[in-house]
């Protein structure tokens, strides 16, 4: 391939803070974004813990009892149209395009492209349907469609910013956004596009989280500061998050062109899936560890080049198990040892949105010159035997990065960001 | 009376209407006490300072018109900035407050200020007691 792609703009609404600055503060000095929360003012619920969105207010289905920061200043006729995810989207969105030092004005050329990932708004569609159904059919929210539904923040954010691109949202659960990425990176090599917004977004509300407890997916574990732990021996499942990232990605020529701020290459991407079960992982991670082998072979890479691996494990017993095997198999049979770590044990799990945003703490960690330790980590699981996993952050940065990702279905997206 | 059954909210529906609370939450003193004397008393003139602010409130581009109640003769695209969706979102928010139905063909036909002020008149003297309890 000849083109490369750059990434030129980071925007970020997490649990661990709400812009670039915020969020590098987080990840060197292993500060979470957890919290207690009670979900549908049910205090005798196990599941007690999210990783909140700060600084925003957003749980009503009526965008007017919406608050959030005065720095965005958002029209009702993009308001209208919006769910919670959709409102961190545009906020990760203005930072990015802040960041990549881009005008609005650049992304109506049609050479701009826009890819998404969310579940869409189960709060939205519940709250739209149950007016729905208490007037029988009669009557409904016109806007209740576009705030709802997966695509959401595709549909709203190409109308905002006038996109007139690739413009298309992915549902692979929490593979998502790894997948719109790797789909935006052949876009930008294929010369189809030249610049691409990259965006994830996922809600920390009841109706978004709490099912995943219906499948025990969720911690139990009540204490913020522990609940999640990934591959560590106590973990008990996940802690859910939400939020909004934004990644953009530009051919190199371009980026160079306008002189724009470079945080590191998109080198290469690959997935490949489990074909095992619909919700479990395989118990060898035998898809993830083909989909890593795949992405190393795209970036012209060996298991020895890459230095950090950000694993995608969520603290879930099953899902780290397998993915700590997978890379046993891809690394340490090589004969490599990069550092690994999860920065879900600060951040939580945001679900389709989290492949993006560890892209983006990727970015930080080539460009900045650290390596994100893994928080919550005291006695690593036996599966993890011969893995380099930090429990501070190290004060180096990598050189290339391995970013994975793993989702329903057994689907599985890695990325390989190299540092420029 | 019509003899069109007006759509009665349900008990579900009022006690989680999008409209009244947005009414009481983010609509100004004077329209909500208008909103409250109309349900208990269904004067018109009432309902009219109810429908000019949900008209006022859901106008897309605020910079393109007064903050005043406008004049009659104004068309709600071509003077106030209306789009088709804004329009939509404003008949689904009065249908929600009053309880009536409004047909697509029946809004087409609205084209000024004055013809929404008329119509809604019309529609409230035809179904009358539709309303839900504020």
């Amino acid at each position: 391939m000849s083109r490369k792609a750059l990434v030129t703009g980071l925007g970020f609404i997490t649990s661990i803070g709400n812009d670039r600055d915020a969020v590098r503060r987080s990840l060197r000095e292993l500060r979470p974004g957890l919290e207690r929360i009670e979900f549908l003012g049910n205090p005798s619920l196990p599941v007690r813990v999210a990783g909140t969105i700060k600084d925003f207010q957003a749980d009503s289905a009526s965008w007017r009892d919406w608050r959030y920061p005065a720095r965005y200043e958002l029209p009702r006729e993009t308001l209208r149209g919006l769910s919670a995810h959709g409102l961190y989207a545009l906020c990760a969105v203005e930072q990015a395009l802040e960041d990549s030092q881009l005008a609005r004005g650049a992304l109506t050329d049609g050479a701009t492209g826009l890819y998404c990932a969310s579940a869409g708004s189960a709060f939205m569609l519940h709250h739209h349907l149950a007016h729905l159904h208490a007037v029988r059919g009669e009557r409904g929210n016109p806007m209740g469609v576009v705030a709802s539904i997966a695509g959401t923040l595709n549909f709203n954010l190409a109308a905002h910013y006038g996109i007139r691109g690739a413009v298309g949202g992915f549902v692979a659960a929490c593979a998502s956004s790894s997948h719109a990425l790797g789909c935006a990176l052949d876009d930008i090599r294929l010369g189809r596009q030249t610049r691409m917004l990259v965006v994830g977004g996922e809600e920390v509300n009841a109706e978004t989280l709490l099912p995943f407890a219906a499948m025990r997916a969720l911690s139990t574990n009540a204490d913020p500061a522990t609940a999640s732990r990934p591959f560590d021996r106590g973990r008990d499942g996940f802690v859910g998050s939400g939020g909004a990232v934004c990644l953009i990605l530009e051919e190199e020529t371009l980026a160079r062109a306008r002189q724009a701020p470079v945080y590191a290459e998109l080198a290469g991407w690959g997935q490949a899936a489990d074909g095992f079960n619909i919700a479990v992982s395989h118990p060898e991670g035998a898809g993830l560890a083909e989909a890593m082998r795949r992405t190393l072979a795209d970036a012209g890479l060996a298991p020895g080049d890459i230095d950090y691996v950000n694993a995608h494990a969520t603290s879930t017993p099953a899902g780290d198990r397998s993915e700590a095997l997978a890379l046993r198999k891809i690394f340490t049979d090589a004969g490599a040892r990069p550092r690994v770590s999860s920065t879900k044990g600060l951040t939580g799990h945001p679900l389709s949105m989290s492949g993006v945003m560890e892209a983006a703490f990727c970015c930080l960690a080539l460009r900045e010159g650290f390596t994100p330790g893994n928080a919550n980590l005291v006695e690593p699981d036996e599966a993890c035997a011969g893995l380099d996993l930090p429990t501070q952050t190290l004060e180096t940065g990598p050189t290339n990065v391995l970013n994975n990702s793993s989702g329903f279905g057994g689907s599985n997206v890695c990325h390989v960001l190299r540092k420029v | 009376m019509s003899s069109v059954p007006s759509p009665q909210p349900s008990p579900a529906l009022a006690a989680s209407n999008d409209a009244i609370q947005t009414l009481g939450r983010h609509f100004p003193e004077s329209v909500r006490q208008a909103y409250a004397r109309f349900v208990l008393t269904r004067v018109p003139d009432d309902a009219d300072i109810v429908v000019m602010a949900v008209m006022l409130d859901h106008r897309p581009d605020k910079k393109r018109a007064p903050t005043t109640v406008p004049e009659d003769t104004l068309a709600l695209v071509a003077d106030l900035g209306f789009d088709s969706v804004a329009l939509t979102e404003m008949v689904f928010f009065l249908e929600d407050l009053f309880g009536v139905r409004i047909s697509n063909d029946e809004i087409l036909r609205v084209r000024t200020v004055g013809d929404l002020r008329a119509f809604v008149r019309r529609k409230l003297a035809t179904q009358p007691g539709a309303a839900p309890p504020a």
